[in-house]
């Protein structure tokens, strides 16, 4: 388990609204630092930059879709050893196995609650070796 | 003589029935005996009157008593035989009598021979010797059907006169006495051939006899034969045109081909999907016909395959090649046609064009994905944003605003809900809902289940309580995939029950199984909505289900999704109202 608690967070996702909502949950509701990415070209640079502790990916999105980022960043120096939240409204649950076999750390499935995706977050950081 | 009919009519002759031959030989000798009996009394008549001058008249009385009390006796014997009721089965029982009574005639003459022929003169003595002559000839006549009987008749005659003569001392007689066996044994000489001849002809006749009744029979036998299999005929005829008909109509592509691949014949469907006429399709191998080159060697295999082992094949999909050129993908069933000596005669190939099945198949899909994308993400949003405003953490909000956001939470809920089942169902009925199921403890489960939906009950100011203890049973089941079952029971439990009341949940162990009930105490199941409560979109009133929500397509997964776990799901009246549903569940050991 981190020593460290989680409270800077990256995330890729190229839908406004859903990034706005997640913005206000992660901040309103679970006091934390975010840093959201709208074009998954530039997500690499901007996560160097920001240097979350934990960066999530939305799975469809225009350009470089999340599982194909998530190689990407598997393949980049200061980025490859970044734990990866995969958000969802389509994996199937092969899909999501394939990307945990890959690194991948989580998988959260859309709609999901902004009462609770901060302690889902938590959860899953605390589980880290 | 040609020896193969000889000794065909050898075998006919054994063919008979050799009771049937021994009653036949008893019957001819009893039809003789009148015409004995009557012989013997004009003959004994004659010999009494000529021998009456002699010195031994009483003994010529008392020999007359005899040859009287033995024809009443033989008579007897007739008449009993006539009315016998057994002829065939007592056949050897009356022919000793019958050779008793012949060895009693024959012994009475042979002691009128021996008394008399001595003390009477020359001249009687010829007409003893003449007569005597006289019944052993015309014994041949009455016994001949069977010579031991002929044998003891003429030896009760021959032997005593005989000795009378040896005796006599006088030797022209002692030389007759040499004469008479020698007469003796030709005598039952003829009458053994006779009897052979009356033998064979018995058993011929018994025979022709059999083989016509055989032959009638036989007859009889091919005549409804006949009539059967005229009807048979008919039948495969019908058979036949039926068959015809369908295939000719058969919306379905229908080939029959040989052992060997080539093609025998095609109907229009056939001729329509592939765009030859049967005329052109007919004698072509239908690997180059009808299949892409690249195809050709698997497919090649296959027929091979089907041929040895002479099972059919369905399902079988392949790309197909028109002679347009387009490619089509088939469905084929695959089914050969077996002989009695297990050759096949021929296949019959069925065909199906799938192209446009399998691009529906393909468009609900991507309906399916983009269905699960394009309306999550939109609810993502709705729901979410409504519920950092409902949860507070954007501050006070007017009251009348709240409950309006409330609202609109609660029914972007419900379209989630729909959405989740909808997809739910569909990979249920396309086969693609994989179960990950492992060793659980059901209590665990159970517990969870009434934690997570806690929360949903208090809406309906509802309780959701285990009744007694929950046994700490394993199942092997999807963890995930059971508590949405129990989510959906007890939310339906929930919605049904009156306010204040308690939704009970309890677990029994039966043998090898568990069973979870989830018990109501709401108004229960209607009657007529028993048996179609599983289906797809079930609500008992459409109206109820608007005001307590729900898709209808909760119970039917529920089903299908206890079914692939291996167990059952159902429910039952509670005493007192209300409605337990269960699900069982086989334990695992």
């Amino acid at each position: 388990m981190p020593a460290q608690p989680l409270d800077r967070i990256c995330y890729v996702e190229d839908d406004e609204d859903i990034q706005r909502i997640v913005r206000m949950s992660l901040e309103r509701v679970g006091k934390m630092t975010v840093e959201v990415v709208g074009d998954p070209l530039m997500a690499i640079d901007r996560i160097r930059a920001f240097k979350p502790q934990l960066v999530m990916l939305d799975w469809m999105m225009p350009g470089l879709d999340g599982p194909a980022l998530f190689a990407k960043m598997r393949a980049t120096a200061d980025v490859n050893e970044l734990p990866v939240v995969f958000i969802t409204a389509k994996a199937s649950q092969r899909d999501l196995d394939d990307l945990r076999a890959m690194g991948a750390v989580g998988a959260i499935s859309k709609p999901f609650s902004p009462k609770d995706l901060p302690d889902q977050l938590r959860a899953i950081w605390h589980a880290l070796p | 003589m040609d020896p193969s009919n000889a000794s065909a009519r050898i075998s006919l002759r054994q063919s008979a029935d050799p009771r049937l031959v021994l009653a036949d030989r008893v019957r001819q000798l009893y039809s003789q005996m009148p015409t004995a009996i009557i012989s013997t009394l004009i003959v004994s008549a004659l010999a009494v009157y000529e021998l009456r001058e002699g010195r031994y008249i009483e003994i010529l009385w008392f020999w007359g008593g005899l040859v009287v009390m033995l024809t009443l006796m033989r008579t007897v014997l007739y008449l009993g035989y006539r009315r016998s009721t057994d002829k065939v089965g007592d056949a050897a029982q009356w022919l000793r009598w019958l050779g008793i009574s012949a060895l009693a005639a024959g012994a009475t003459w042979g002691f009128a021979a021996a008394v008399f022929f001595p003390s009477h003169a020359d001249q009687q003595q010829v007409f003893i010797a003449f007569l005597l002559a006289v019944l052993v000839g015309g014994g041949i006549a009455i016994y001949a059907v069977s010579w031991p009987i002929y044998a003891l008749f003429a030896a009760g005659i021959l032997f005593p006169f005989n000795y009378v003569l040896a005796t006599f001392g006088n030797r022209l007689f002692a030389e007759i006495a040499f004469i008479v066996p020698v007469f003796y044994v030709i005598n039952v000489g003829i009458a053994y051939r006779l009897n052979r001849v009356f033998n064979s002809g018995y058993r011929l006749r018994h025979a022709y006899g059999k083989l016509t009744d055989d032959y009638s029979a036989l007859n009889q036998r091919l005549e409804r034969q006949l009539v059967e299999l005229d009807e048979a005929r008919r039948q495969v005829e019908a058979s036949g045109r039926k068959l015809a008909l369908f295939a000719e109509r058969s919306p379905i592509a229908v080939f029959e081909f040989d052992a060997h691949g080539s093609i025998l014949s095609a109907n229009p469907a056939a001729e329509t999907l592939f765009g030859y006429s049967a005329a052109e399709l007919i004698g072509r191998t239908g690997t180059e016909t009808l299949f892409p080159s690249s195809d050709r060697n698997w497919i090649g295999e296959r027929w091979s395959d089907l041929i040895r082992k002479r099972e059919p094949l369905f399902g079988l999909r392949t790309e197909a090649t028109r002679r347009d050129g387009a490619t089509i993908t088939c469905e084929w069933s695959l089914t050969p046609l077996v002989n009695a000596e297990n050759r096949v005669i021929s296949v019959i190939v069925q065909g199906r064009d799938i192209t446009q099945q399998l691009e529906a198949e393909r468009m609900k899909q991507e309906f399916t994905s983009t269905l699960s994308h394009e309306l999550r993400t939109p609810l993502t949003s709705i729901i979410g944003s409504l519920q950092l405003i409902n949860s507070g953490v954007l501050g006070d909000i007017d009251k009348d605003v709240l409950e309006l956001t409330s609202i609109a939470e609660r029914n972007g809920q419900r379209l989630l809900d729909l959405i989740n089942d909808i997809l739910d169902i569909e990979k249920i009925e396309s086969g693609k809902l994989a179960l990950f199921s492992e060793p659980m403890l059901l209590a665990d489960m159970v517990t969870e289940s009434l934690a997570l939906n806690r929360g949903f009950a208090d809406r309906f100011k509802v309780r959701l309580a285990a009744t007694g203890e929950l046994p700490p049973v394993k199942v092997n089941a999807d963890r995930k995939r059971l508590l949405q079952v129990m989510t959906n029971l007890l939310s339906n439990a929930a919605k049904f029950s009156p306010e204040g009341s308690t939704v009970q949940v309890s677990m029994e162990m039966a043998d090898g199984t568990v069973r979870v009930g989830v018990g109501d105490n709401g108004p229960g199941i209607p009657e007529s909505f028993r048996n179609r409560i599983f289906g797809r979109f079930a609500q008992a009133d459409m109206s109820y289900t608007r005001q307590k929500g729900g898709t209808g397509l909760g119970l039917s997964i529920c089903k299908r999704l206890i079914e692939m776990m291996d167990g059952k799901i159902g429910f039952s009246d509670r005493s007192g109202g209300g409605t337990t549903f269960w699900f069982e569940l086989p334990t695992h050991r």
